[in-house]
């Protein structure tokens, strides 16, 4: 009996044996952490609160993103993004020495402003839906590709793009060659209707509702829309065992509808006398506020390095640094820190960020009389959005990160950021008002991901 | 002497840290698992890569250790080892070792079981002529045998009070799957050995076109001497250990139990060697020899493999 045990079925064990050993080696190594286990979705959720001072912006923004896993190097990644935005945002207006006046987005109604504040327009609220998705793939032992989809809706706003990217491996793995495209396609609609850039705004004062309707209606065009196409070319090289770097360098091009249709400019008097530094007051004898307008196209360029070192003791050191210049005159320098301290189960992650921006050539705290030139503006472009001047950002922040099990990971993280702009200091009684006011955001964010 | 760093979440057992000796294009690289020493030899590449290629085998080796262990609690293997009979769905790599102990326990005629760790409460092999009562042994084998569970991927179920053991497989798998991870790694014209506590493989001969000598002192003491072994490729394994036996009334008990009966293998040899082409066949090969009792020579000639075989008092070998 024992000696047909050396056999099976006629054929020797071994040979069985070694088929089925085979089999149980043959499948792809996975060398790679829990997370990435092939036949098991990864979830990361997480809710972010986002909250500027003095009941500026706030948000709130739950992200849910799955992962499945098919053999390691195939992915399928889905994610859903909800966000609410409410409360005011600064409009662009001067603060002034009398009380303001201004109509809103929808034209039915109007808002004030107290002498001396700051013009937030506090009609601002909108929730966004985004989802994306995007599957991951090798195409051969030296290939991967990647191809995307992306689509948001808000009220006033749709956004569609698809992208695609192809990596090369090369130096067995050491360097990474990218190369992705993406191509954007957004419809705008406004609330009340775009209107048209560098024209007066309505206000109701001394008119009829007939008289402010034909005014306001005057000033609409249509809803409109914007292309965008991204490329974008990088190199991730592995330096050694510890070092790890990363180049990108990335071209964007946008066209059509690039105003911000909520964004006003004021106008401001420079005729020598009393109001020598006050709002304009045009001939309905209302304050004298724009529409802002902006070029229909814009070409920004990105350099992006990074590299991450891991210590000895295996905490990780994270930097980066990004340059942008556009064709509209702004460039920006950005540099981000991170240092990654591993404990037992759980880790703390510092972090650091120094923005530095230079204002866009249309930019304008304000126009002048003169500029507005009776109606018929000298300039073609303007406008007062902050985010278009001279600007220094300062984030300070902190994660920390606690392993639950090999699975899950539940992380929270804390952010402060302040803002300053700085620029054109006014003249008459403008160089008496804070045109510069400092914007300070808060926000914190907690995650699980299993 | 060099310490290659790997963060603590990547060496959950808090294993001293892989240390690194060599020069030029020849390196060895030393670290601990599943309760052997483990030694990565690297030939011609530099000392970047050397370092680079150790990290990764420990990472892998330190993953598999503790994914297969039964000592880790929470692990998959401890999941299903306290499910209390309710199914547990596996992942891909646990499912495709299950479907490789299921194989092995139909070729073996039901003598290779993962189930049969439970056995282990009944026997002590600690050289002594305690022999447990038949009654106990024959109660536990209640708990033994891969046909009472339930595998069907991805989903196991395991009857309460069973358990399942990756013992005797665990080790000469993670050897060849870091074997594996290490030659896609490997730069062109480089050769690596992968061994863990005398279980080995290898890429090839080394870059001198020599073989390998490995040092088999320590590990199993197999002998008295220090005995070194050469290889060119392929792998070795060995199953056995002379030092755990039972000897009663003249009777010496291996360590080798028979699943189907509760009690050691007669005439188990003291240790099997198989040499095959990869680790886990040559593995598994020894312990299937191991389970024939006196029929491991006839077994392994059957197969057509180098082997050695050692007995108290005669070593057959084909080497």
């Amino acid at each position: 009996m024992q000696l047909t045990n050396s056999k099976k079925n006629g054929k020797p064990v071994g040979r069985a044996l070694a088929a089925a050993t085979c089999a149980l080696l043959g499948v792809q190594a996975t060398d790679a952490l829990a997370k990435d286990k092939p036949g098991e979705w990864d979830v990361e959720t997480a809710l972010l609160v986002y909250s500027e001072a003095d009941d500026r912006v706030q948000a709130v923004e739950p992200v849910i993103s799955a992962t499945r896993n098919y053999d390691g190097d195939r992915k399928l990644n889905l994610k859903l993004i909800a966000d609410t935005l409410t409360g005011a945002s600064p409009s662009g207006a001067t603060p002034s020495d009398v009380p303001q006046t201004f109509t809103q987005p929808s034209g039915n109604g109007s808002y004030d402003v107290t002498a001396g504040d700051a013009p937030l327009d506090d009609s601002f609220k909108d929730t966004r839906v985004a989802l994306s998705t995007s599957w991951t793939a090798p195409l051969d032992r030296d290939y991967t590709y990647s191809v995307g989809a992306y689509g948001s809706r808000e009220y006033d706003y749709l956004s569609t793009a698809v992208n695609g990217s192809l990596s090369r491996y090369l130096n067995n793995k050491n360097t990474t060659l990218t190369g992705g495209l993406s191509l954007g396609f957004d419809l705008v609609d406004p609330v009340g209707g775009a209107p048209t850039g560098l024209s007066r705004m309505p206000l109701k004062a001394n008119k009829t509702g007939t008289q402010f309707d034909q005014e306001f209606a005057d000033t609409r065009e249509t809803d409109d829309t914007k292309t965008l196409v991204d490329a974008l070319f990088g190199v991730t090289q592995v330096i050694n065992r510890r070092t790890l770097m990363q180049f990108n360098y990335g071209v964007s091009y946008s066209s059509g509808y690039l105003t911000d249709p909520y964004k006003i400019l004021s106008v401001i008097d420079d005729a020598s006398g009393a109001n020598f530094g006050g709002n304009l007051i045009g001939s309905d004898s209302n304050p004298v506020y724009l529409y802002e307008n902006r070029p229909d196209t814009r070409i920004k360029h990105t350099l992006y390095w990074q590299t991450k070192y891991m210590l000895e003791n295996g905490d990780v050191m994270d930097g980066s640094y990004r340059f942008m210049v556009d064709d509209w005159g702004i460039t920006s320098h950005t540099v981000d820190l991170k240092y990654r301290w591993n404990m037992d189960k759980s880790y703390l992650e510092p972090h650091f960020r120094y923005y530095l921006q230079s204002e866009a050539d249309f930019y304008k705290r304000y126009l002048t009389a003169t500029e507005y030139n009776g109606g018929t503006p000298t300039l073609s472009d303007a406008s007062a959005d902050y985010r278009l001047g001279d600007l220094t950002g300062l984030t300070f922040g902190a994660k920390w990160g606690y392993h639950l099990d090999e699975d899950h990971e539940l992380a929270i993280r804390a952010e402060y950021m302040i803002q300053t702009n700085d620029g054109d200091q006014g003249f008459g009684k403008l160089a008496s008002q804070d045109l510069y006011p400092d914007t300070s955001a808060m926000w914190l964010q907690l995650s699980y991901s299993f | 002497m060099t310490t290659i760093c790997v963060s603590a979440q990547d060496n959950p057992a808090k294993h001293p840290l892989p240390r690194i000796t060599g020069k030029q294009r020849s390196w060895q690289g030393r670290f601990e698992a599943m309760a052997s020493p483990c030694e990565i030899l690297l030939d011609g590449i530099g000392r970047t890569d050397a370092e680079q290629l150790l990290f990764h085998a420990a990472r892998e080796t330190w993953r598999l250790e503790r994914k297969f262990s039964r000592y880790v609690s929470g692990n998959p293997i401890d999941r299903i080892n306290h499910s209390n009979g309710e199914p547990v769905t596996v992942d891909d790599e646990l499912a495709l070792m299950l479907d490789y102990a299921a194989q092995c326990y139909e070729l073996s005629d039901g003598r290779f079981d993962i189930t049969s760790g439970v056995l282990r409460r009944a026997w002590r092999f600690d050289g002594s002529d305690r022999l447990p009562e038949k009654d106990k042994t024959d109660a536990l084998l209640n708990l033994v045998g891969w046909g009472n569970l339930n595998w069907q991927h991805p989903q196991l179920t395991l009857p309460e009070g069973m358990e399942i053991d990756f013992g005797g497989i665990g080790k000469e798998y993670a050897v060849d799957r870091v074997l594996l991870d290490l030659k896609r790694l490997l730069p062109e014209g480089s050769s690596v050995l992968v061994n863990f506590g005398g279980d080995l493989a290898c890429s090839g001969p080394r870059t001198d076109d020599k073989a390998w000598i490995v040092g088999m002192e320590n590990h199993r003491k197999l002998t008295d001497s220090s005995e070194t072994l050469s290889l060119r490729g392929g792998a070795l394994a060995t199953s056995g250990d002379s030092h755990r036996y039972l000897l009663r009334d003249g009777v010496r008990y291996s360590h080798i139990l028979d699943p189907r009966t509760g009690w050691p293998v007669p005439d188990a040899p003291h240790s099997v060697t198989v040499a095959a082409a990869t680790c886990t066949l040559a593995g598994m090969l020894a312990t299937f020899a191991m389970l024939q009792g006196a029929n491991a020579e006839h077994f392994l000639k059957e197969q057509d493999v180098l082997f050695r075989v050692q007995r108290s008092w005669i070593q057959h070998s084909r080497v």
